[in-house]
């Protein structure tokens, strides 16, 4: 029975390729045609560059290069330029009805902004702007807990400086959501020298095991991300036995 | 449909976008106070007016003196998106039922999809989206403009929401 906060299933498929990732989603996201059926998706894949909408920076010249290397290439239907997934990597696919969030997004924006002016300003409810916010603080959360500081900016994403430490990218039809966001955790960053990691030129990447100096693997932040998942977004968590 | 003015108190969200424009002369002057006025057709055997139709789905219709439909997506829409970077747009020629989907906004690395609200034929997209995607935020009712296409079906037209019934629905969704 569901309180006032939204269930949201915690779904561990472990590693599995981005193809099966994209197939699985559908199977989530189909699932909210016949009621409320939040779910978060956790996975890995095996390495993988992925690019998002914007076709045209990315034609097959550009993209078969990345397969020499021995990575599968995909094009996705998600926001966000082009990325890479690879072992090592914590992906997380919150499918989301957002209108069901809606309570919850007034009662962050009214906490956060209590009667102040900045109340007017803050992203409408069930808007992807706000749910791409909370994502980002979510991943905040889960790098301070763990003792790195990240930061947001205005480029969507969350980076300690000028290093990415982890990427979003997501797709939203009638309110509900798919792809995500992919934290490092001890990925091979070297992966991401043949590409401009979301197209931004002049900035890096980094993990959380670069950050703290030592191995911080996908099995050791995902109950930091999960406690920061149900924090930001006043959900509760269930997982299958 | 009458032939008159329609003559309707915006609100603000609508009045900063929509152009003023002069009646004519050759009709009679309505005692309504008004904030915008909207282009008339004056043509009596159309049944269509250019007031805007909204979709559930925040998406607007217009439909022109040559009967064609322009859509694109309303103040609320563009607010809830944050700034547009990317106009993913229909081909020319693409035929769409009601509530297909006709293509993607992306902004805060989102890919929102678009919900067509009217079945018909894409018959021209907007080009300056290519350059100025940004036009979405800024005009999202006239020169951020998404596509036009043919209405072939136009009862449809009755199940989208008038400008009354979509600030009553956006409020629903606000409280």
């Amino acid at each position: 029975m569901q309180g006032s906060r939204p269930l949201v299933r915690v779904v561990r498929l472990g590693l599995v390729s981005y193809q099966e990732g994209l197939r699985l989603q559908q199977v989530y996201v189909d699932r909210h045609r016949s009621g409320p059926a939040h779910s978060l998706l956790l996975c890995e894949h095996p390495p993988v560059y992925t690019t998002g909408i914007r076709h045209q920076p990315y034609p097959a010249s550009r993209l078969d290069p990345l397969r020499l290397l021995g990575a599968e290439v995909h094009r996705a239907n998600r926001g966000g330029l082009i990325t890479f997934h690879g072992p090592g990597q914590l992906v997380c696919y919150p499918v989301l009805d957002l209108s069901g969030f809606r309570k919850v997004c007034r009662a962050v924006c009214t906490a956060a902004c209590a009667g102040s002016v900045t109340r007017v300003l803050s992203p409408p409810p069930q808007s992807v702007r706000w749910y791409v916010a909370q994502l980002e603080k979510t991943v905040v959360s889960a790098c301070g807990s763990l003792g790195v500081t990240a930061t947001t900016s205005p480029h969507t994403g969350v980076w300690v400086g000028d290093n990415k430490i982890c990427a979003m990218g997501i797709h939203c039809g009638r309110y509900v959501t798919s792809h995500g966001l992919a934290l490092n955790c001890n990925t091979d960053l070297s992966w991401f020298s043949h590409i401009v990691p979301c197209g931004i030129e002049g900035k890096g990447v980094t993990s959380l095991s670069r950050e703290l100096r030592r191995d911080v693997s996908v099995h050791e932040a995902t109950p930091h991300l999960l406690a920061a998942f149900g924090e930001h977004f006043h959900c509760e968590l269930s997982e299958d036995a | 449909m009458a032939a008159y003015a329609l003559l309707r108190s915006m609100s603000s969200s609508f009045s900063s976008v929509l152009p003023l424009l002069s009646r004519s002369g050759s009709l009679s002057p309505a005692p309504l106070a008004v904030k915008t006025l909207f282009r008339r057709t004056l043509a009596s055997s159309s049944r269509f007016s250019a007031a805007l139709k909204f979709t559930d789905k925040h998406e607007w219709v217009r439909v022109e003196d040559d009967g064609i439909g322009t859509v694109g997506i309303s103040n609320f829409a563009q607010e809830a998106l944050g700034d547009v970077v990317y106009c993913g747009l229909p081909e020319v020629g693409t035929q769409l039922a009601q509530q297909d989907e006709f293509g993607a906004l992306e902004s805060v690395k989102a890919a929102s999809e678009l919900y067509s609200p009217l079945t018909g034929e894409v018959v021209e997209v907007n080009s300056l989206l290519a350059d100025k995607p940004g036009l979405v935020n800024k005009s999202c009712y006239k020169d951020g403009w998404l596509m036009k296409m043919t209405i072939a079906k136009p009862a449809e037209l009755d199940s989208l929401m008038d400008e009354a019934a979509y600030e009553r629905y956006i409020r629903s969704i606000e409280d």
